[in-house]
Formats: C-alpha cells, structure tokens, sequence
C-alpha cells in the first residue's frame, strides 16, 4: 500500500558526506517532528564513493520516511536537486545541504512561510561562515548581477535552504549547472518569493565540494536564463531586436553606396555597398529564425500559459463562497 | 525451452560472411558461457541469400530470430529492432562478419562483472601502418572531444545488461558510438583487448567518402556528449567572439575614417570585418534557437540517470526508469 503523500518533503543531496549524514538525518528528526507535519527525507546520493550509500540504506533500512535516491554516476549539485524535486511527494519541497551549514531548526519558520502564502523562500545567510575572499565576495558579485539581469533580487542565490510549493517547483525546468539560480528560473511563473535570514555553520565534516564555478558559465547560464524568462513565450520579438540594428546599418550602407554614384559622381564604393547587402540579409535572416522560434516554441510543450496557472488567484464576483 | 540467458544481435548490413559457418562459430563461442542463448539476425534490406541460410538453420531447430526490413535503414536501426526482440538478461551484439575469434565471447561476457557495458578491442590488429594511424588519429580526436579513450570503436563485438538497452537511443550511424552513448547515460563501459579473427580482411579501402563521415560522425558526438544540453554556451562563446573582432576592426576603420581621413569606401576590410559580425550574430542566434528547443522540451531532458531508489519497507512505486525491475528480473 503506497502511504499517502506528505506534507513535507526535505531534500538533500549527498556527495561523499560520510561524516554528515547521521547527524543531519538526526537534526532534521529532531527539527521536523515537534511540529506534527507528515514529512519525507529524500536522499539523493549524487554517485558518492565512499561510505554514504550505505550509511543512507541503513537510515532508510531504520525509518520509513527516508528514501534515497542513488545516481549512477556523480552529476553535479543541479541534477541533484532536480530528481529530488521530481521524486518528492509532498506538498511542500525544502531543500538543504547535505554538509551541515544549513540548521534544520530554521525548517519551522519555512514552513510559515509557505502557508502565509508564498511560493518560494530562499535562505539567506546573514553571517555567512566561510572564506571572504574566495567565496564570500565572489558570490556577493554573482548576486548582485543575477539580480540586476534577471529582476528577482535575492541576497543570497548561492544558499541551499530553500522552501518551494511543490505544484510551482515541479513544474520548472531545471538544466545544466543552474542550482544557483533557481528562484531566478522560478520567476517565470512569477512566484510569490520571500526571504529569511538563516543560521549557517562552519564545515565540520569534509571539505567543500562545489566552489564557485568559471565565470564565463555564470554568466552564459545568466544570459540564457534572462532569454529564457523574458522572451520564451515572444521569440521573433528577441530576434527583430537582433536584427533591427542590423538591418538600419545595412540600409543606410546600401543607401549611400546607391546615391554616392547620383550626387558626388563617383563610381559606386564597392566594400559599403557589400558591407550594406551583408547587414541587410543578416537582417532578413535573423527575421526567419525568429519566426523559425515562433514555430519551435509553438510546438514545443512548454507554454507561458502554463506557468502563470500555477500561481494565479481567482475572484470571482458573485460565485460565492465554496 | 529455457529462458534465454544470453541473446545476440546480428545486424547484416553492406558486409557479411557465409553465415552457416559464421552462426556455428559464434554458437561454439557463446556455448561456452551457457547453453540458454538465442540470436537475432537483423537483415537491413533483402539479402535472399543470407535469409535461405537462416531458414535453413531454423529448420534444423537452431533457436533464431530472423528479421528483414525492406529496405536498408543502417546498423544502428538493424541494431535497435534486434533489441526490441531479446529476452536475454544479457545482451551481445557481433558483427556480420568474422571480425573477433569467437573464444573471446567468453571473456567479453564475464567482463560484464563489474561492468554494464563491454566493447572489444581488437588487439593485436593486423593491417598496415596507414591503417594504423588513420585509427590513432580518429580514435585521438574522439577522446580529445569526449574525454573518453576508447581505440577500437569500429568493433562491433560488445556485451552489455539489458538496462542499458532500455536506455539507448541509436540513429543514424551511431551504432559506432554506443560505448560512447552508453558512459553519458551513466553506465559503466570497459574495453576488453579481444584477438582478432585471422578472417578479418580489414583491408578495406577507405575513399574519401568514408573519411568525410568519420569527421562528421565526431562533430555530431561532440555535440551530443557536450552541448545538447547547453546550446547558448558553444554558440554563444563562438559568435561573441566573431562578433568582437569583426566589431573591432569596424571601429578602427571608423575611426580612421574620422580622424585620419582614410576613405572606406575602398577597404576591403570592411567587408570582412562586416562578415566577421554579420556571421557572430547568426551564431548567436542559433545559439538562441536551440536554447529554446531545449527549453521547450526540458521535461524529456534529463540531466541525470537514476540508478535505483531505496525504500524500506515497501517496494518504491514511484520509479521512472525501468532499470530496477529489469535487473531484478536479470537475477
């Protein structure tokens, strides 16, 4: 008999964390059961080579609310909390690290929260206990301009515990490295997102796994997030303004090395009149591939129509109250 | 009859042997690890030939399953609708032709011990030191792109469990690249050194054709192995950068038109550079263009494979891949 779906569903991705998870399943026990909500432990082992497989069996062999979830190979912190969030059942999904920085006690005030009506809460680690220079203002900078791209100012995109309703979460893809950029990816279905200020602790067990990756990725994946974002459901729109600069150069090129010959007598300049041609066909081309967009995102699954579902609220006038 | 233990799928596409004497070999090789087995002979597009030899092993109560499409479709869709008709827990693919000692079988198939996926390697390889060198230097680039050292992808003796069946998508000519195919779904693929068959004439003259494919062939797995997921990051970085340097010859030309009076009207450069921008904005925006194919499709796209779920104590209903209860049924 499947048991009927949880309230809650903590997520924490594992990595060679062999020191930690005991701990932290006792924390999140300790944390999680005063407040008599029906919750899951979903832990997903990303490939890890030492003993945190087998720790996490034994903890799922003792309770039945833990599951673990085993990668075949080491994906990546992304990949990770994506199956989680697909393998969870509860109505509400946390996620946390699995290093013990984040304190399961902070759970309480995510779940209030998400029942005062938010969709998303995104941890914020006021005093953060790690290296200010390489980690603390690296990630201030990252902050700061995923903030700017992409309209969601978050102080802290880079912390782990994060609260989601699970029919919002779900329903967002998540791809290639962009676990710090999850509320940012969420805005598409313009959640309702709050921030809390959240303890964080040294490193007790291990090293630190997942440093600040090459910039030209953050800002590439920013890139492809703020395209994503805004302009997914209105391709030719991205594309026309691709091509409008383009186009107006290549007509005043093609213009000139038209009426060159007219006013002043010369032959006509041959470079700018190609240059000119260039311009304008790059134009007409770009044009296409926006209407090529138009088509692909026609009969692509995913609709704008369908995020801005998962968040609305309806009044309606005279229905009454049901 | 039993249940067959291992199947093996034979795809007869452009090259193939006598396949009586071929069959009995490989029956010789595949008997020595168990004698619950079954052979699929794929035949891409009629062979009247091979499928009467076939007929007649049937009639002798050889266990085969002979497949004929009506046209050839290539190895790697001979390949697929052979998986779909096994029910080995292990599966063996072999070539048409004799290509590896048939003894070897054996061993390709222990390997699986550890492993999920086994392709041979033909080693020691007859042939000349051009042939030898064409290999290094496919095999070279192919590493290079993927960061995987296979030597020997042309063999098509392979081993593997029936989960990596399931999850195998093989078109075109990707038959070739399965090891390659296999390691990005997350299995565990091993080269195994296999003696070569004395009967493997690999004399074969390669034209220009064939070497235009072969580079073809690596453009495609480098895409699949590397940017399927992230469009934007190749074209982006590629048209960016055409993009900067057509820019900036633009703008010294601009500006030596302005302050050094040079006209631009006879510059050839111009040209250039404007094709040089021109090119970068197309790239960028292809990049686009598959960043919103991958978006639109995110659902089907997984940046991940399961290998099982733990739960205790009742058996996890929630499970997506088909991986667990194929290995339960492998056991």
């Amino acid at each position: 008999m499947p048991t009927p779906p949880p309230e809650l569903s903590v997520i924490v991705p594992f990595f060679n964390e062999e020191g930690s998870i005991g701990p932290l399943y006792a924390a999140i026990v300790a944390a999680v059961e005063p407040l008599g909500v029906a919750f899951e432990m979903l832990f997903v082992d990303d490939g890890s080579t030492d003993r945190t497989l087998e720790l996490a069996t034994q903890l799922a062999r003792q309770d039945p609310r833990v599951r673990v979830v085993r990668f075949r190979r080491n994906y990546g912190q992304t990949p990770a909390m994506a199956a989680g969030i697909e393998y969870a059942r509860g109505a509400t999904l946390l996620t946390m690290d699995g290093d013990l920085q984040n304190d399961p006690a902070d759970i309480r005030l995510f779940l209030d929260k998400i029942a005062s009506g938010y969709d998303i809460v995104v941890g914020w680690r006021e005093k953060r206990q790690d290296h200010l220079l390489r980690r603390k203002i690296p990630s201030r900078i990252a902050n700061w301009l995923i903030g700017k791209v992409t309209g969601v100012p978050i102080r802290d995109n880079g912390c782990s515990l994060k609260a989601y309703r699970a029919t919002v979460m779900k329903s967002i893809p998540l791809y290639s490295e962009m676990h710090r950029f999850i509320p940012a990816m969420a805005s598409i279905a313009g959640p309702r997102i709050a921030e809390l200020k959240v303890r964080h602790h040294a490193r007790q067990f291990g090293k630190s796994k997942y440093g600040l990756s090459r910039i030209y990725k953050v800002l590439l994946d920013l890139m492809v997030i703020k395209t994503v974002t805004t302009f997914m459901a209105r391709p030719l729109l991205w594309f026309a303004l691709l091509a409008l600069p383009a186009l107006l150069l290549g007509l005043v090129l093609t213009g000139y090395s038209l009426l060159a010959p007219l006013l002043q007598g010369v032959p006509p300049p041959l470079s700018i009149a190609g240059a000119g041609v260039l311009f304008t066909s790059s134009a007409l081309i770009l044009l296409s591939g926006g209407a090529l967009a138009e088509l692909v995102y026609n009969v692509g699954d995913i609709r704008d129509k369908q995020f801005s579902r998962l968040t609305l609220r309806v009044w309606k006038q005279g229905a009454g109250d049901r | 009859m039993r249940e067959p233990e291992i199947s093996v799928v034979i795809p007869v596409c452009e090259r193939y042997d006598d396949v009586t004497a071929l069959y009995l070999e490989y029956q010789t090789g595949v008997a020595r690890v168990t004698t619950a087995y079954e052979f699929v002979f794929v035949l891409d597009g009629p062979h009247s030939d091979v499928l009467q030899a076939l007929h007649r092993l049937v009639a002798r109560g050889e266990r085969i399953t002979i497949i004929e499409t009506t046209r050839a479709f290539g190895e790697a869709t001979a390949l697929t609708i052979g998986f779909e008709h096994v029910s080995g827990g292990t599966v063996m693919t072999l070539p048409a032709y004799f290509q590896i000692e048939a003894l070897e079988i054996q061993r390709l198939v222990r390997a699986l011990d550890g492993a999920d996926v086994v392709v041979g390697h033909r080693w020691p390889r007859a042939g000349g030191w051009f042939e030898s060198l064409r290999r290094r230097i496919f095999h070279g680039i192919l590493g290079w792109v993927t960061h995987l050292h296979f030597h020997d992808l042309g063999c098509g003796a392979r081993a593997m469990t029936r989960p990596v069946l399931a999850e195998l998508q093989l078109y075109g000519d990707q038959h070739r690249f399965l090891p390659v195919l296999a390691d990005r779904r997350g299995f565990r693929v091993r080269e195994l050194d296999v003696r070569q068959s004395s009967r493997d004439a690999c004399n074969r003259a390669y034209t220009p054709k064939d070497y235009a494919r072969g580079f073809l062939d690596i453009f495609t797995v480098f895409f699949l192995v590397r940017f399927t997921k992230k469009p934007l990051r190749f074209f982006g970085m590629l048209g960016a950068s055409m993009f900067g340097a057509g820019g900036l010859v633009l703008l010294y030309l601009v500006v030596q038109r302005l302050w050094n009076d040079q006209s631009l009207a006879d510059r050839p450069a111009l040209l250039l550079a404007s094709l040089a921008v021109v090119f970068g904005l197309q790239l960028f925006a292809l990049g686009l263009l598959g960043e919103l194919i991958i978006f639109t499709h995110a659902r089907d796209v997984k940046d991940y494979a399961v290998d099982r779920v733990i739960h205790y104590p009742a058996p996890d209903e929630l499970r997506p891949t088909h991986s667990d209860a194929d290995q339960l049924a492998a056991r």
